[in-house]
């Protein structure tokens, strides 16, 4: 190999530390506010004084965190349930279809992933305002899936590519219908890519914010709309407790994903 | 005579202005091991995907026992295939594979359990039911979608070159293993290959597909004893081509010159002569003689451009004197070739019946 890592001398650890400074920059902010949720000083001084529960005890006792931290996990569970259904339809469609144009639909379907998310944000408000879908979970629900959708399309997508389709002839073959071979071999030969979609789906609602600031109303926040509107009007701790929460749900459910796609792999 | 078992009848498939087959037709017996033989893209595995129902023909009628094919999809028309490629379902055992057209068909377990065992025996793969697909070899693959795609007794059994995968000496083995299977079930199997050896060691008889056509039919020594087209005599057996000329033909038979204005007597003829027009004379390496020129010369007259050595015969390359190769197949130690050099000056000859004129 041209870049031999045993073979780059002192290079190395000159590698080493560049690889170690931008672990830190990345991470260290988030330990930064584990680190202060658990500290005792409520004007979030670093080093903390002291530690203590009490941030979080305050978030479990308050109706309005937990029911931000409900509404956020309703809409995302719901958004991940359609963006996989929607992706997996919009995949055949674009793998297998033999159409003209597919190539530029396909790049449609993905433009919310480049487009920035806060013009997005002011269309869809614009547009929800006409037809009265501020506020409301089901314009929560359609603005989080314009944002999910490109995800599950893409790794179905992926997946379907990489699944040759003679197999599924085979089942048909064998007498089963063109749906029954899809439910019984194709969906799963591929499920590896649905479940990355349905991980990212659910990741892409649940943690966030800009789209949400504009959807939400004062009796339908999410989770990172109310962390955002607390950080604004009394800095609490609270807010350092409740990101620690979302971060570690995040977490969760990377490991779940790196566990089941391992197992889904062998 | 009774109805043959499987009738296509004037199959054509077009896609827009390029056709893939043409005017395709074949009667089956009940039984047969017949194979489609022909290069990618002779419309060989478009016939067969049209009698999978995976394509649907722009012309023409498919008849099995009788009855039309065309109007029944894929799932209903019980036919068995074997792909070109690995596709046993990879989330799925070698058990459960197997057992898959059978749950499909909702047959009872105990019926299903002792059909897998059964199929299992029949590809010799016993012990193997609770591997992963993942975990057994390319040929094994293909041996368990044998046996997947005869677990239901489907009258025909399609396979589009099943073994194309696989190295040669596994693909020989596995030929036989098919022979074997043939004649244990007596299901009628039609085969795609490009490979003649393949088709001449499995069939019973051969479609030729050239171009979309099907060029001729018959069993592997009729094709290679009497090939009726320039392409057959090419893709079966080893050939070589002279130019000549027609002085007259009569009765399927052809008076020809070559270069040197010696002619040839009653040669098969093949295609429409007319006298005096340009042809080509076919000739077989191991059908041509050959001695080194000594006083008159009988034959045609070469020079030895190359001697191989391939095991139990020997490969003698020659160059006529109009500069045409013809090679001639001798077996190992035949009296011609002892001291025989490069470049030696030797007379090529053979009996009319073994050569053919194709116009």
């Amino acid at each position: 190999m041209l870049l031999d890592f045993q073979r780059l001398g002192w290079w190395k650890y000159a590698l080493l530390a560049i690889s170690l400074l931008t672990a830190a920059f990345l991470l260290l902010p988030i330990l930064f506010i584990a680190a202060l949720s658990f500290g005792s000083s409520q004007w979030l001084i670093f080093p903390p004084p002291g530690w203590t529960l009490k941030w979080y005890a305050d978030f479990f006792a308050d109706p309005r965190w937990l029911q931000s931290a409900w509404t956020s996990f309703q809409i995302a569970a719901i958004v991940t349930v359609l963006s996989v259904l929607l992706g997996l339809v919009t995949s055949f469609g674009l793998v297998r279809g033999k159409f003209l144009f597919r190539e530029t639909l396909r790049a449609l379907f993905l433009t919310p992933m480049i487009l920035p998310v806060v013009v997005l944000a002011v269309g869809l408000y614009a547009f929800f305002l006409q037809i009265g879908l501020n506020g409301t979970m089901l314009g929560f629900v359609i603005a989080h899936l314009v944002l999910a959708l490109p995800f599950s399309i893409l790794s179905i997508g992926k997946a379907l590519e990489g699944f040759d389709k003679s197999i599924e002839d085979a089942a048909v073959l064998c007498g089963a219908s063109p749906l029954e071979a899809k439910i019984r071999v194709t969906l799963p030969a591929i499920s590896h890519g649905l479940f990355s979609a349905a991980i990212f789906s659910f990741l892409t609602s649940w943690d966030e914010v800009v789209v949400a600031i504009f959807m939400s109303s004062p009796t339908l926040q999410t989770l990172p709309v109310k962390v955002w509107a607390t950080l604004r009007q009394d800095l609490t701790p609270v807010v350092a407790a409740a990101s620690t929460l979302l971060i570690l749900l995040t977490v969760i459910l990377m490991a779940l994903f790196a566990l089941v796609r391992k197992g889904l792999k062998s | 005579m009774t109805e043959p078992f499987l009738q296509i009848q004037g199959i054509r498939k077009a896609y827009g202005p390029v056709v893939a087959v043409e005017n395709v037709d074949l009667q089956v017996r009940r039984g047969e091991f017949l194979t489609f033989l022909g290069p990618s893209g002779s419309g060989k595995s478009t016939t067969l995907y049209i009698l999978a129902g995976f394509e649907d023909p722009t012309a023409g009628n498919i008849l099995l026992d009788g009855r039309s094919l065309l109007s029944i999809p894929s799932h209903k028309r019980n036919i068995g295939m074997v792909f070109q490629r690995y596709t046993l379902f990879p989330h799925l055992s070698v058990g459960e594979n197997i057992a898959f057209p059978l749950k499909v068909r909702r047959l009872p377990k105990a019926e299903v359990d002792a059909k897998v065992k059964e199929m299992l025996r029949l590809v010799r793969l016993e012990g193997f039911e609770d591997r992963r697909p993942a975990q057994m070899s390319g040929g094994q693959q293909q041996r368990v979608a044998l046996a997947r795609a005869l677990a239901y007794d489907p009258p025909l059994l399609l396979m589009d070159e099943p073994l194309s995968a696989l190295d040669k000496k596994l693909r020989e083995e596995i030929q036989y293993e098919i022979r074997r299977i043939h004649q244990q079930t007596e299901v009628t199997i039609l085969y795609v290959t490009h490979d003649q050896e393949e088709a001449l060691r499995l069939s019973d008889r051969i479609a030729v597909f050239s171009k979309g056509i099907i060029d001729q039919i018959g069993t592997g020594p009729e094709l290679y004893s009497n090939p009726q087209t320039r392409f057959v005599a090419e893709f079966i057996g080893d050939s070589d081509f002279l130019p000549c000329k027609v002085l007259s033909a009569s009765d399927g038979h052809a008076t020809i010159s070559l270069g040197d204005g010696r002619a040839l007597d009653r040669i098969p003829l093949h295609g429409f002569a007319s006298a005096g027009g340009k042809a080509a004379l076919m000739l077989r390496p191991e059908r041509l003689r050959l001695a080194r020129i000594s006083g008159e010369n009988a034959g045609i007259a070469a020079t030895v451009s190359d001697i191989t050595f391939l095991g139990n015969n020997i490969h003698v390359s020659t160059t006529t004197d109009d500069g045409a190769l013809v090679s001639v197949r001798l077996p190992f130690g035949h009296e011609a070739i002892a001291g025989l050099n490069r470049g030696d000056r030797v007379q090529l000859t053979f009996d009319a019946g073994s050569a053919h004129v194709f116009c």
